[in-house]
C-alpha cells in the first residue's frame, strides 16, 4: 500500500476505462449497433425461388425504412424454393397478410435486402405466418440481358456436338462461356486456342444436340452481355438447308467488338482504325 | 524449464526444440495461473508497465496510420469518384488487419522486449535463484503476471489504436481534404459490423497476438543464458520471433474468422 504502488494502480486503471471507452467509441459511433441490436421482434417466413446474394443478417425494409432482419436462409426440405425467415420488429405488426416481398439490390452492385411492399388485406400477417406473394431476386445479367438480346441458362441434357469456328479477335471469350442463339443459351465454349499458322483464334462451340438444325451458313460473333458482362458467342441463323454437323466449320464469324473501338465510333463518327471483320473467317 | 537444452548443429531441430519449449512453457505458465492471484499487485504494476506506459506510441502510431489511409486512398478512390467510401475503407482495414497487427508489433518493439531484458537480468543476476531459495516460485511471480498483463493489455492498446487511426482518418479525410461528414460517418456506420469487424477483428485477433507476443517475451527471457550478451540475443529474438509469428498467425486467424 505504499505510494508509488498505489499510483501504478491508478494509472492502470485509468489505462483500463480508456481502452473500455476506445472500445465503446469504436462500436457504437463507426459500426452498425442498430443493425445488431434486436428488440422484441417476430418472425415472418417468406419463400423465394431465388435469393441470389441475400444473406443472413441483411436489412427488411419497408418503403426503404429498416425494420428487421433477415434471421435465416435454408432450402425448404424436399423442394428447389428457399426457405427466408425475417425477423421483424414488433413495432411494425401491422403488415397485411398479401404484402409482397421481394429481394432487390441496394445500387448498381450494392448488397441486397428484402423489401416489402404492403398489399390491402384487412387481415396483418402473424408471428411464424407465411408471406405468401414473393419476387425473387432479378440477377444483373438477366435483367442487362433483357436489354441487349442476350440471357437464359445453361442446360446440358441430350449431349452436344462440336463446331469450330475461327476469330479474328475474341477479346476476352475464354473457355466455358455461353453459345446463344436468339438470345438462348444452346452450348458453351469448349475451348480457344490461338492457331501458329493462320495466326487466328480456333474456338470450338459445343452445342446442345437438341439444336441440331442449325443452318451451315449461319455466322458466329462474339459479343458482351451489358456493359461489364463477360463474353459470349451468339450465332446467327443463315438460310441454308444443310445443318451445322459435329466437327463442322463455321464460315462467316465477328470477332469481338472493342468496347473503346465502339465508343471511339459515336465520339469521332467513325474511327480511324475501322477495320471490318465480318465474313473474314478462313477455310 | 531450466534444464539446458542439448545442443544441435541442425537449424531445423533447433527451432523445432524452441517451439517444443515454449509450448511447455506455456503449459507451466497456465498451470501457475492460480498461484500467480496471490501477487494481483505485481500483474497490476506490469499492466501499468506494458499497457499504460506503451500508450503513447500507439495513439502517435494510430493517429499516423489512420491518417495516411485516409490520404492514400482519398486519391485513389478519386480516380472513380468514390471518395466518400474512404472513412468506410479506413476502417475496415483498420480494424481487420492494420489495427491488430501494428499494435502488435508496436507492443512486442515496446514492451515485449522490456520484458525479455527484464527477466534475462533477473536471470542472470541470480534474482530468480534468489526467489527460488525464498520459496518464492519465479513462474508465478515475474512469468505469469507479466503474461497476464499482456494479454489484458492487448485488446485494450489495440481499441485505442483503431479509435486514434480513425480520429486520424477523419481529420485528413473531413477536415482536410473536405469530405462530407455525414457521409463519412454513415457508409462507415452501414458498412462496419459490430461481430465480423470488432469482435472477431479487433478483439480476437489482438487477444491472440497479445498471448503469442507476451509468451514469446517471456519465455525468451526465462530460457537466456545468463550473460550480458544471452540478455542481447534474447532480446532480439523476441522481436524477432514475435513478428514472424504475428504474420503468421494473422494469415491464419484471417482464414479461419473471414
Amino acid at each position: 500500500m505504499s505510494q508509488p504502488r498505489s499510483s501504478y494502480a491508478v494509472g492502470t486503471g485509468l489505462f483500463i476505462v480508456l481502452g473500455f471507452a476506445a472500445l465503446a467509441y469504436l462500436a457504437t459511433q463507426t459500426s452498425s449497433v442498430a443493425n445488431v441490436r434486436q428488440g422484441d421482434s417476430y418472425v415472418v417466413e417468406a419463400q423465394f425461388t431465388n435469393i441470389g446474394q441475400l444473406k443472413e443478417r441483411a436489412p427488411v425494409k419497408v418503403a426503404g425504412v429498416r425494420v428487421g432482419q433477415v434471421q435465416s436462409i435454408a432450402l425448404k426440405p424436399g423442394s428447389d424454393v428457399a426457405d427466408v425467415k425475417l425477423s421483424i420488429e414488433k413495432a411494425y405488426d401491422r403488415i397485411p397478410q398479401d404484402s409482397v416481398a421481394t429481394i432487390f439490390t441496394s445500387g448498381l452492385l450494392g448488397d441486397q435486402y428484402v423489401g416489402i411492399e404492403y398489399g390491402s388485406a384487412k387481415q396483418a400477417v402473424a408471428a411464424g405466418g407465411l408471406l405468401a406473394r414473393t419476387r425473387s431476386t432479378q440477377p444483373l445479367e438477366e435483367m442487362l440481358g433483357k436489354f441487349f438480346g442476350a440471357g437464359g441458362v445453361v442446360d446440358n441434357v441430350g449431349g452436344s456436338y462440336a463446331v469450330k469456328a475461327s476469330f479474328t479477335n475474341v477479346g476476352t471469350l475464354s473457355a466455358g462461356a455461353p453459345v446463344k442463339m436468339a438470345g438462348v443459351v444452346i452450348g458453351s465454349v469448349q475451348s480457344v486456342h490461338a492457331d501458329p499458322v493462320k495466326l487466328n483464334a480456333d474456338v470450338v462451340l459445343s452445342i446442345d444436340k437438341r439444336y441440331d438444325a442449325i443452318p451451315d451458313d449461319s455466322s458466329a460473333a462474339v459479343f458482351t452481355s451489358g456493359l461489364i458482362g463477360s463474353q459470349y458467342v451468339a450465332i446467327q441463323p443463315g438460310g441454308s438447308s444443310d445443318a451445322l454437323k459435329d466437327g463442322d466449320e463455321m464460315i462467316l464469324t465477328q470477332s469481338a467488338l472493342q468496347l473503346e473501338d465502339l465508343i471511339g465510333k459515336f465520339l469521332v463518327n467513325g474511327s480511324p482504325s475501322e477495320k471490318k471483320d465480318a465474313g473474314n473467317g478462313s477455310k | 524449464m531450466n534444464a539446458r537444452t542439448p545442443q544441435h548443429d541442425n537449424v531445423v531441430s533447433q527451432a523445432l526444440t524452441q517451439i517444443g519449449n515454449c509450448g511447455l512453457f506455456l503449459l507451466t505458465l497456465l498451470a501457475a495461473v492460480p498461484r500467480s492471484f496471490r501477487y494481483l499487485r505485481e500483474t497490476t504494476r506490469q499492466l501499468w508497465f506494458v499497457g499504460a506506459m506503451s500508450l503513447t506510441i500507439i495513439m502517435v502510431c494510430g493517429l499516423f496510420v489512420g491518417m495516411v489511409l485516409m490520404l492514400q486512398l482519398y486519391h485513389v478512390l478519386s480516380i472513380f469518384g468514390g471518395t466518400s467510401a474512404s472513412g468506410m475503407v479506413v476502417a475496415l482495414s483498420v480494424y481487420r488487419e492494420l489495427g491488430p497487427v501494428v499494435t502488435a508489433l508496436l507492443f512486442a518493439g515496446r514492451a515485449g522486449t522490456a520484458v525479455t531484458a527484464e527477466i534475462g537480468l533477473m536471470r542472470a543476476t541470480d534474482q530468480i535463484s534468489a526467489m527460488e531459495m525464498m520459496a518464492v516460485d519465479p513462474v508465478a511471480y515475474v512469468a505469469t503476471p507479466r503474461f497476464l498483463a499482456g494479454l489484458i493489455a492487448m485488446p485494450l492498446l489495440c481499441c485505442v489504436f483503431c479509435a486514434m487511426a480513425i480520429f486520424g482518418g477523419h481529420l485528413v479525410g473531413v477536415t482536410w481534404l473536405g469530405i462530407d461528414n455525414g457521409t463519412f460517418w454513415s457508409n462507415m456506420t452501414a458498412q462496419v459490423d459490430i461481430h465480423t469487424d470488432i469482435v472477431n477483428g479487433v478483439l480476437l485477433k489482438s487477444l491472440a497476438f497479445g498471448a503469442v507476443v507476451s509468451l514469446i517475451a517471456v519465455f525468451q527471457g526465462f530460457t537466456t543464458p545468463p550473460t550480458s550478451e544471452g540478455v542481447a540475443y534474447a532480446t532480439t529474438r523476441t522481436v524477432v520471433a514475435s513478428s514472424i509469428a504475428i504474420l503468421a498467425l494473422d494469415f491464419v486467424l484471417t482464414a479461419f474468422l473471414m
